[in-house]
């Protein structure tokens, strides 16, 4: 196919403004999938994503589009849509020469398109907004047209007013793709260079590389070489997704497809990374980088027999999970578990749900926290990855935590606000941009964990969401830290201590106090809460025993039904652990963790 | 095994269960009704243009596959059995005593009768028949509450439905009441309670409202259009209820059942007592060993799996001697004699004496918090566990796992 012919586009949307059904129309539209074989939302294929209504994994579909006599190849790269993939929405979009800015004009700009739009502006593409449910009754296509051209500067007067839902105007947006986004540039007969922008593990294959062709061609049993990794694959298949898997004897400079070779690892891959012919010398293409784990948390299995289990599991999902860490830890409490490192919060609760629904595991998972150093008196340094493993004052001299430098975009109208937040989490004014008239970014040295504790929750609300942040961490930095405790009837509860700054231990015990009240199930006796430095009480909370739990009617033919019912009570006490006599659920180990409650 | 809760028609037919000894209660489910009352999760249908002769027939069918031979005890349930009209009951009634004669071996034989259903001649009828209990619907005394609740009767005919029982001679009378109903103060349930105490019934059953899922209720309360009494409010309720009862000479003998001296019902004391019992009819229940099991819940398919092999359960289950011991105690701590441990083990099938009773570990911690306490050789729940009986319940149900 002559590169004239191609367009390789992606589609920014914020969650829920329907571009999974938009892709699905496309595709219908194209003819490349008959309607009786839709499922909605075809380009999401975990069940998991179905469910959470979120795309984890990029996917990448090529389908043919005839226009004014002309046939085109249609790439459609389908990115993940949250802050924790960032990198692999960069990678995505770097595979792409134009977007579909998709708004959905009953919402209105939203946080993560502004995030996202503003990674395709750096990425140099094309924007095309598109506004979608014009159908329904509150939909205010104009308002919405003038939001985008206020918060990001594109020019969206002409906007295409469709509904992805019922297909109207599905037809006038490939026709903009089409007539408005560039064709790729790149020489076929240069030397290859593609970009990887996405990788997947298959039980079968090994793992299928996602990649865009940006020089050269990519031919069957071709030997490349990862720049990055410096591994060396044959290749035993390229294709394209049209949708299903087809292959094809050659990628040319601007497609974009899939490789196989026997790739056992998925984390012989990245994403980022550059695929050249063996022995050919070419340059690198930008913006590579190893995963970076932000936040780390404790998996135990709930029935201490698991412990195996989980272990394999974690193996199993690590090869479909380059991000994903783990390495053993203990808990006085919890007993033999997992300390495992994530991307971000969200990527940490998806690995949660995959243990759990892939590998039927049932577990308590601790607060995410960061990773301390302390320094003894010797000099000698010691790396502390729980709250709960900290030693006792005595033990050391120094108690350090990770700084994160932290860079925020945000309208100025919220400039106030934004920087009270960032001293109240003690962060250290750095340095201030105005990026436009509207818009600055502020940059400060905050702790780490005070990001992960609330800072984001808050910074999102305070700038009514078009607030984004990036941090990079710069190093460690001593503080007046203490370890905080929480007892449970007069029991303390290792797995929810927390290392907290001594000017905050009050407030936030308190605050943990008041969760866990809310989260600990009543019990036929009153259980006790109490948050603490060493010996000394900081806050005290209870939880009134159980005053009326009874089944009134109970006869020959309910026997079984209410026992089964009272089982599965039970049942769902199964995310419970006990310590001594009090079942402390899951959620409540999160309960250290500030925010709003979910 | 197939579950209990399923109604889907992919349920297949499990075995029956062997044939329970002469002597084994028997309950007989008669699934009609006026009307589906909108808290009511039993198996019942409005019974306008049913076969109420083809239910009959095959509820004879099954029971002469089934029933034990001399009954101890004959419990006639729903639905309405007062529903059926004299000529309808003589048949059914005759057909089974010469199936099992029950009316010369059973103690006790009560039907649940319903007030627009139950005159003097319909009470004349049913003692001339053999029955000698009658448990009667009233459910509350207040006009609004009956019609939320969907009740086809007021209380005015309530009243004279007591009476009629009692003008025909029938010494054995319960009156079904429920409290906690949506609105209801624990002062206007006080003021009911009252009046009822004053028939001078043999029996109360005196329900906390429940919202069991797949009522109407139960969806109303979902969508927000109703609501429970405050928490305080039925606690209170129960208090004063044990204590109108009480003063009235009913002890209250289960968490929901009061009786004057020799009137608990033997028949539902067997089920708290986790004995066996054969249960006849679509919808019900049987315990035969130690094994359970259930008939289709369903007119149509009742009828068809009766015609078929004369056998419509399509759930069973057998628990493990452990997990029976579980449920001996979670259901005789209802009865406010409680557990005699050696008797659940025996009960239970448990073998291993006291020292390796894990039941006995919950108990001691349960006596620690106050929750049940030692009478003689029994252990029976104390006035602070009884409001939380099923949380009591749920840590024996939890041994041996």
């Amino acid at each position: 196919m002559d590169p004239k012919h191609i367009r390789n586009f992606s589609i920014i949307a914020h969650i829920d403004h329907g571009k999974s059904t938009l892709a699905d129309r496309m595709l219908e539209l194209s003819g490349a999938v008959r309607k009786r074989d839709m499922k909605d939302q075809l380009l999401d294929d975990m069940e998991l994503e179905r469910e959470r209504g979120i795309t984890i994994k990029a996917r990448a579909v090529t389908v043919p589009y005839t226009l004014d006599g002309e046939t085109y190849q249609l790439n459609l790269i389908d990115t993940p849509g949250h802050v924790d993939f960032n990198y692999e929405v960069e990678k995505s979009m770097q595979a792409c020469e134009g977007a579909v800015l998709l708004v959905d004009a009953s919402q209105g700009v939203e946080a993560q398109t502004v995030a996202n739009a503003y990674l395709a502006i750096e990425a140099d593409l094309e924007i095309l907004p598109v506004l979608n449910k014009v159908d329904l009754s509150h939909a205010r296509p104009d308002e919405t047209a003038e939001e985008i051209e206020n918060s990001l500067a594109i020019e969206a007067t002409d906007a295409a007013a469709i509904s992805a839902k019922t297909g109207v105007g599905v037809e006038e947006v490939i026709r903009r793709v089409i007539e408005r986004i560039p064709a790729p540039t790149g020489d076929p007969n240069a030397a290859l260079r593609a970009l990887i922008f996405d990788a997947v593990y298959d039980e079968y294959r090994g793992v299928i590389v996602y990649l865009r062709v940006v020089d050269g061609t990519l031919r069957k049993k071709d030997l490349v070489r990862m720049l990055g990794t410096g591994k060396i694959f044959e290749t035993v298949e390229i294709g394209r997704f049209t949708p299903k898997m087809t292959a094809a004897p050659e990628l040319r400079a601007g497609e974009v497809g899939y490789f196989v070779s026997n790739i056992k690892k998925l984390g012989d891959v990245r994403v980022g990374d550059t695929m050249a012919i063996k022995g050919t010398e070419v340059k690198m293409l930008p913006g590579y980088r190893e995963p970076q784990h932000m936040v780390y948390a404790d998996f135990y299995p709930t029935n201490p027999g698991d412990y195996e289990t989980m272990r394999d599991a974690l193996e199993t999902l690590s090869l479909s999970d380059s991000s994903l860490s783990f390495e053993p830890v203990t808990s006085d409490a919890l007993g033999f578990g997992y300390r495992c490192g994530f991307l971000g919060l969200l990527h940490m609760e998806i690995i949660e749900q995959r243990l759990e629904r892939e590998h039927d595991l049932d577990m308590i998972q601790t607060a995410p926290s960061v990773t301390y150093k302390i320094v003894k008196a010797d000099g000698e340094e010691e790396w502390v990855y729980s709250p709960g493993a900290l030693p006792g004052p005595d033990q050391f001299e120094e108690l350090c935590e990770p700084i994160a430098r932290v860079s925020m975009l945000l309208p100025t109208e919220f400039i106030g606000a934004v920087m009270q937040i960032s001293s109240d989490h003690r962060g250290l004014f750095i340095r201030q941009d105005h990026l436009s008239p509207t818009r600055v970014q502020l940059m400060y040295d905050i702790p780490l964990a005070e990001i992960m504790y609330d800072f984001y929750d808050k910074l999102k609300s305070a700038t009514r969401g078009y607030g984004t942040l990036n941090y990079e961490i710069t190093g460690y930095k001593a503080d007046d830290l203490v370890k905080l405790k929480i007892l449970v009837n007069a029991k303390e509860v290792d797995a929810l201590s927390a290392i907290v700054h001594r000017s905050r231990a009050d407030t936030r015990g308190r605050a943990t106090l008041k969760k866990l009240r809310k989260e600990i199930p009543r019990h036929l006796f009153e259980v006790r809460l109490q948050a603490a430095i060493g010996a000394k009480i900081l806050a005290r909370e209870s939880i009134a025993a159980l005053r009326k739990d009874v089944t009134a009617k109970c006869y020959g033919g309910d026997i079984s039904r209410k026992r089964k019912l009272l089982e599965k009570q039970k049942a769902g006490k199964r995310r419970m652990r006990q310590v001594g006599d009090v079942d402390i659920p899951q959620k409540a180990f999160l309960s250290v963790l500030g925010g709003e409650d979910k | 095994m197939a579950s209990p809760f399923s109604t889907s028609p992919k349920t297949r037919p499990v075995p029956p269960l062997s044939r329970a000894k002469a002597g084994t209660p028997l309950y007989v489910h008669l699934p009609f009704c006026a009307a589906k009352c909108h808290y009511c999760d039993f198996f019942s249908v409005p019974d306008e243009d049913q076969d109420v002769d083809g239910m009959s027939a095959a509820i004879l069918r099954e029971a002469e596959r089934r029933a034990p031979r001399s009954p101890r005890t004959v419990f006639f349930g729903g639905g309405t059995p007062s529903l059926f009209t004299e000529g309808q009951l003589a048949h059914l009634l005759d057909r089974l005593d010469a199936l099992t004669g029950w009316r010369a071996s059973a103690r006790e034989v009560t039907a649940e009768c319903n007030p627009e259903s139950l005159d003097e001649a319909k009470a004349r009828a049913l003692l001339r028949l053999g029955v000698r209990r009658v448990s009667l619907g009233v459910q509350s005394l207040d006009d609004a509450t009956l019609a939320r609740f969907g009740r086809v009767h007021t209380s005015a005919q309530a009243l004279r439905a007591y009476d009629a029982a009692r003008a025909a001679g029938l010494d054995h009378v319960n009156v079904d009441m429920i409290y906690a109903a949506p609105g209801q103060s624990p002062a206007r349930w006080e003021s009911e309670l009252e009046r009822v105490l004053a028939l001078e019934p043999d029996h109360l059953s005196a329900y906390n409202l429940t919202f069991e899922p797949g009522t109407r209720f139960h969806l109303e309360l979902q969508r927000g259009s109703i609501a429970g009494v405050p928490e305080e409010d039925e606690l209170a309720m129960l208090d004063t209820t044990r204590a109108a009862c009480a003063r009235a000479g009913l002890e209250p003998y289960e968490i929901s059942n009061y009786a004057g001296p020799g009137e608990a019902c033997e028949h539902n004391v067997n089920y708290w007592n986790n004995g066996p019992y054969v249960g006849i009819g679509p919808s019900a229940v049987s315990k035969v060993g130690h094994a359970r099991a259930g008939n289709v819940r369903g007119i149509a398919s009742y009828l068809a799996r009766i015609g078929a092999d004369g056998n419509a359960a399509v759930w069973s289950e057998e628990l493990g001697p452990v997990a029976r011991l579980g449920e001996t105690w979670w259901l005789g701590l209802r009865l406010a004699r409680g557990v005699e441990p050696a008797r659940a083990r025996a009960t239970a099938g448990f073998e291993g004496g006291a020292d390796r009773d894990p039941a006995l570990e919950v108990v001691a911690s349960l006596e620690r918090s106050g929750h049940v306490e030692r009478e003689g050789d029994r252990v029976r729940l104390t006035p602070a566990g009884l409001p939380v009986a099923d949380a009591v319940g749920r840590r024996f149900l939890g041994i041996g796992r």
